[in-house]
């Protein structure tokens, strides 16, 4: 990124070397006096403990300087940006209008790689702080990304039971299937409902494909979750399985997932974070 | 003049307060009504919150974290909408800080929630490695000071017309009701906290400060 | 016994304060460059459990240098200028050294009662306005005898015409007592309710009314605190240190006016693009760059009076504290404005570029007025030669490196972080995550913290060459009329 394309940068450097410059200069012009110029002036007369005073007129640059302020100032709140006229909020919506704009141009039809980087962006700044930077959740505080939409995930979660998202079916409870079931019903899940999984167990989707009925009473017979009631499992390991959790949050076993629906991340950038997440248990 | 002024301490006195007390009548007192007032939706603090905002105070977390989200996209984009003035109507003292060694709080109740600040609270080095900020484990054992909090409730009530008790409004009411609703509020961020001292304290009908703090960052949205 | 004058003044009070100015300077720095540690190594938070964290720390410092180290030296010099200036001593009236002594004495109450209270945490958190409301009636107690014994000196002065000094301190006065009194209206929450700390209070003001009735007084705290009376002293220290007549009686005047006129209308910069109006916001901002002119004015005034001066320059440690001072007020006076300009606001505001503008004022600026001006004190007070020019020297040049250290480091710091802020990626991103951005900071922080050091051990060098010059220094005869004597 270009740090000088930004006007406060530029205006704030700008500023800064003003600093350095002016008081420098002008301390430099004073400091040469010092050395070579001589004390005149008449005396006022008053002294006071030994301390007199020069009855000298004011220096012409600093009058005019004094003068020029004043006149700037009354230009600048009654003719150039008039006292009432502007609104920092206005100008907020201005800025971030024209940033859409440029965004919407620029990336409407983002593409895998394009996710990809802006997804990591947005986790290293909206997610690393839980989950960490490499996301495999900082020793149990939040959920390991790492093993997400993975087969062994739908394992535990069939064991342990699921709660916490908000679904209008509430909590899944734990323990629906054994082990052998539960990975079978993975094995289903991963090769038959998402169409283009692969399974580790590609012997065991028959088998998942009829256990699958546990489930289908919450998740329903094609999986896609009868209609928002429960999560859509024929989502499961994609990038908008993640939108789901970053609308609703999650108060689970591990600890609670704030909701991200506070407009801090756009349709674009939560599909690009669900990539990116969902890469990383690749 | 002026050298009469210099003769005439009196009235060089009268004259340099003109001149200071000007400007403050000029700017202050016309926007002091309007600025004040509460948004739809904006709600004065619980009983329980008020102890967490005396934690807050005490501790000076405003020597480094600001509450204040300025208009800008970089702003809004890191910490949520912008802040308005409203939603500060009952908020006293204002906490919107002039330092920004740790990040804006004004709505960190978003992105933040209570297992977090626990961990976070009691070593933010183990959470977010490089932090500056310290270790507060002594809320893990200080008990909140729940008088003083309702005190300040029932203060502002009385004198400023804060709205408890009101239709939609938080609940105050006598000092034991606020006790038992305070305990009750307590008890859900309790259920979400793993320390057991804290949660055997609470068995024991004492609060620690960490579970007020937290419910103090909970409530800022 | 003087040649300069046949009064004999009497120094007790400003003796007094002068002392709590040193002790108070150790210990208000002190807590500065824990502070300044703490940040760069975060471990040091945890030494004394509650007690000694960051944000507790922080305020004991602020407080103490503010209204321990820099408001005892504004009682220090008073009470030693304002008897000569206005040709009366105190000892002529039994009732001023009575306020004098009471003043001081309820004056370390009140250090007391506010280093212990921010100790334990009681706080209103109002940024320079901490303390809680039985402080505050003993801050105005303390400050209501000051007005007695500056208006009560004045009263019996000698000299009618008053000098420019005085008008400072009166500005001083007035300012800080109206200001005070206003954003410290609160209500006692148990006198209310019947329970409770019975310290404890509420502010009368709520969001955006307590943060601009907070910022009218905090900018001009700053102002009526570390500049005015600062002022005060260098118009009476340079010209009296060097024999030198002020360069233009109508440079005071128009600067003195017009710094009082103008000052308070700035302090809308410190809520540039908060939630107050706009307007406000505005007015703060163009009436900083206005503000320039009256600042720069005694500065420009105190250098052009020490013009052919040059070898007073070099040989002078003080001459050279107080021109080094009324540089680096020109600094301050000149980076406070710029930051006050709203798009660069937007980027400096939060950041350590404030706390930079910050002490190139209070290091540069107030810190050697009040070292220079205790020094040449100490000569006529105790009435013995300065016991070494040598250790001053050293002193000077050393402090000087730690303000280059701390004020640099502070400004990379603070404009780096509010880059950083800013930042956006190629997809308009955050770039940086917050932790980020405080990553970068550790060196600056380390840096400034050093400078810090130096600065602090320059303090610790003031106060052993004033307590040799106190007690076993050579002895002078005679008060001289300009150039303190030193060894
Ligand atoms: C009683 C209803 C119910 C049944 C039966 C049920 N689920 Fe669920 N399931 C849910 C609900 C509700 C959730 C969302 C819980 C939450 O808030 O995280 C869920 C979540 C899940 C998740 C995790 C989604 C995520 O966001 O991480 C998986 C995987 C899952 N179910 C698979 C299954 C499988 C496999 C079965 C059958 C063995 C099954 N479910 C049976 C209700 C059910
Ligand atoms: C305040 C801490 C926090 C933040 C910020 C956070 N998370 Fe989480 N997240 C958690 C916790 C805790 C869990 C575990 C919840 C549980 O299952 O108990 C979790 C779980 C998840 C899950 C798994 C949900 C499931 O169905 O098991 C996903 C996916 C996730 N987070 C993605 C994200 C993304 C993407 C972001 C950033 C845009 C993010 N999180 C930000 C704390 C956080
Ligand atoms: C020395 C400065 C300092 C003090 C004092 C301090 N903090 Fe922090 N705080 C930080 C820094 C730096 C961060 C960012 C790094 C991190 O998350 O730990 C932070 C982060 C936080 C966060 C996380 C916010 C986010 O968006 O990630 C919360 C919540 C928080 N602090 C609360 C508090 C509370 C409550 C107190 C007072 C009891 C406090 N802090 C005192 C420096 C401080
Ligand atoms: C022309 C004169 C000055 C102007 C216009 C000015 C302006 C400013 C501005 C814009 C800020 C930053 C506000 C923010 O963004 O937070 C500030 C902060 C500050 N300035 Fe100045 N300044 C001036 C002179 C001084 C001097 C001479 C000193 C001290 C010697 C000083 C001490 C401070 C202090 C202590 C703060 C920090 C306030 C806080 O706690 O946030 N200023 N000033
Ligand atoms: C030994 C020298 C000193 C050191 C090491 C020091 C250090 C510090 C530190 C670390 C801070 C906190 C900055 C931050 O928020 O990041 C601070 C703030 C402050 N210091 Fe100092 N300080 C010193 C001397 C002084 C002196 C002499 C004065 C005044 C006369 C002073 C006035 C202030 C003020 C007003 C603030 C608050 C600034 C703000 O809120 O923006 N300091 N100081
Ligand atoms: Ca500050
Ligand atoms: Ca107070
Ligand atoms: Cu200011």
């Amino acid at each position: 990124m270009n740090w000088l394309n930004d006007n406060v940068n530029l205006l704030t450097l700008i500023g800064a070397a003003v600093i350095i410059i002016l008081t420098i200069g002008i301390v430099g012009k004073y400091i040469k006096q010092i050395k070579n110029d001589k004390a005149t002036g008449e005396l006022t007369g008053d002294t006071w403990d030994g301390v007199g005073e020069f009855s000298n007129p004011l220096p012409t640059g600093w009058a005019l300087a004094f003068l020029g302020t004043i006149a700037w100032a009354l230009w600048y709140a009654l003719m150039g940006y008039p006292v009432g006229t502007f609104s920092q909020i206005g100008q907020y919506n201005q800025e971030v209008s024209d940033y859409t704009k440029r965004f919407e141009s620029k990336w409407a039809n983002p593409d895998h790689e394009t996710l990809m980087g802006m997804g990591e962006g947005v986790f290293l700044v909206q997610c690393a702080p839980c989950h960490g930077v490499t996301g495999e959740g900082m020793n149990g505080k939040a959920a390991d990304l790492t093993k997400r939409g993975t087969e062994a995930l739908i394992v535990k979660t069939v064991l342990k039971g699921s709660k916490g998202q908000g679904y209008p079916l509430g909590e899944m409870p734990a323990g629906l299937l054994d082990k052998d079931g539960a990975t079978a019903v993975a094995a289903y899940i991963v090769q038959g409902l998402a169409k283009d999984g692969k399974s580790k167990h590609p012997e065991l989707v028959e088998k998942g494909k009829t256990l699958f009925a546990t489930c289908a009473a919450c998740h329903g017979a094609d999986g896609k979750g009868m209609g928002g009631s429960a999560p859509s499992l024929a989502n499961y390991g994609k990038e908008n399985f993640i939108a789901a959790v970053l609308e609703h949050g999650k108060k689970g076993s591990i600890g609670i997932m704030p909701a991200f629906n506070d407009g801090r991340l756009t349709k674009v950038q939560k599909d690009a974070v669900g990539t990116y997440v969902e890469s990383l248990s690749e | 003049m002026f050298h009469w002024l210099e003769k005439n301490p009196f009235f060089f006195a009268v004259g340099v307060f003109l001149v200071i007390a000007y400007a403050g009548i000029v700017t202050i007192v016309p926007d002091f009504m309007e600025s004040a007032r509460p948004l739809k939706g904006t709600k004065p603090y619980t009983a329980l919150q008020i102890a967490g905002r005396q934690i807050y105070i005490a501790n000076g977390c405003n020597t480094c974290h600001s509450q204040l989200i300025r208009p800008f996209k970089s702003e809004t984009d890191r910490y949520g909408k912008y802040s308005l003035s409203g939603e500060y109507a009952y908020d006293r003292p204002f906490l919107w800080g002039s330092r920004r060694i740790g990040p804006d709080l004004h709505r960190v109740g978003n992105y933040r929630t209570t297992d977090w600040n626990e961990n976070h609270m009691l070593d933010p080095e183990a959470v977010v490695p490089g932090s500056v900020m310290p270790k507060y484990g002594f809320m893990f054992k200080k008990s909140i000071d729940f008088k003083t909090a309702y005190a300040e409730a029932y203060t502002v009530k009385k004198v400023f017309n804060v709205p408890y008790d009101k239709p939609g409004m938080p609940k105050l009411g006598s000092y034991e009701q606020a006790k038992k609703a305070a305990f009750t509020q307590a008890g859900k961020i309790v259920a979400d906290m793993r320390n057991q001292g804290v949660k055997d304290a609470y068995k024991k009908g004492d609060i620690k400060e960490i579970v007020a703090i937290i419910a103090y960052l909970n409530s800022l949205k | 016994m003087q040649s300069s004058s046949a009064i004999n003044y009497d120094y007790t009070v400003a003796k007094y304060f002068t002392v709590a100015t040193i002790v108070l300077g150790i210990v208000g720095m002190t807590v500065g460059v824990i502070i300044a540690f703490q940040l760069a190594f975060p471990e040091l938070n945890n030494l004394f459990g509650e007690y000694g964290t960051f944000g507790r720390l922080r305020p004991i410092h602020t407080d103490g240098v503010a209204f321990g180290f820099t408001v005892s030296g504004v009682m220090a010099t008073w009470y030693y200028v304002g008897q000569r200036v206005l040709k009366v001593s105190m000892a002529e009236s039994k009732f001023l050294m009575f306020i004098g002594k009471l003043q001081f004495w309820l004056y370390v109450v009140l250090v007391a009662s506010v280093v212990v209270s921010l100790l334990l945490g009681i706080t209103t958190s109002k940024e320079y306005a901490e303390f809680e409301w039985p402080i505050d009636i003993l801050v105005v107690i303390v400050w209501v005898l000051w007005g007695v014994s500056i208006f009560g000196l004045i009263g019996i002065r000698r000299e009618k015409v008053l000098y420019i000094s005085v008008w400072y301190y009166i500005a001083t006065f007035l300012g800080v007592a109206m200001l005070y009194v206003f954003n410290n209206m609160e209500v006692p929450t148990y006198f209310v309710s019947g329970m409770g700390d019975w310290y404890h209070s509420v502010s009368m003001y709520a969001g955006s009314n307590d943060a601009m009735v907070q910022w009218w007084y905090g900018h001009n705290a700053v102002a009526f605190v570390f500049t005015v009376p600062i002022i005060a002293m260098i118009y009476y220290f340079l010209p009296k240190e060097s024999g030198q007549p002020i360069f233009s009686y109508k440079l005071s005047l128009l600067s003195f006016w017009g710094l009082m006129f103008v000052y308070l209308w700035a302090g809308g910069h410190h809520l540039l693009y908060s939630t107050v109006p706009d307007w406000v916001q505005t007015m703060g901002s163009i009436f900083s760059i206005i503000l320039i002119l009256p600042s720069w004015g005694s500065a420009i005034n105190m250098l052009l009076t020490m013009k052919g001066e040059w070898g007073q320059l070099r040989e002078n440690p003080l001459i050279k504290f107080y021109v080094l001072a009324s540089t680096f007020y020109m600094l301050s006076t000149l980076e406070g404005p710029i930051q006050a300009i709203k798009s660069v606001n937007a980027l400096a505001h939060f950041t350590d570029w404030i706390p930079g503008h910050v002490h190139d004022g209070t290091l540069g600026w107030v810190g050697f007025m009040i070292i220079g001006a205790i020094f040449h004190m100490a000569p006529r007070m105790f009435k013995r030669e300065i016991f070494s020019k040598k250790l001053i020297e050293t002193q000077f040049w050393l402090q000087t490196t730690g303000i280059v250290m701390y004020f640099t480091s502070m400004w990379i710091a603070g404009i780096t972080q509010g880059m950083m802020w800013r930042a956006t990626d190629q997809y308009g991103n955050l770039s940086y995550s917050f932790i980020d951005t405080v990553e970068v900071l550790h060196p600056y922080w380390t840096l400034r913290a050093v400078g810090g050091l130096f600065y602090l051990i320059g303090v610790f060098m003031w106060a052993y060459n004033m307590y040799k010059t106190a007690t076993s220094s050579k002895a002078i005869e005679k008060e001289p009329q300009y150039a303190s004597p030193m060894a």
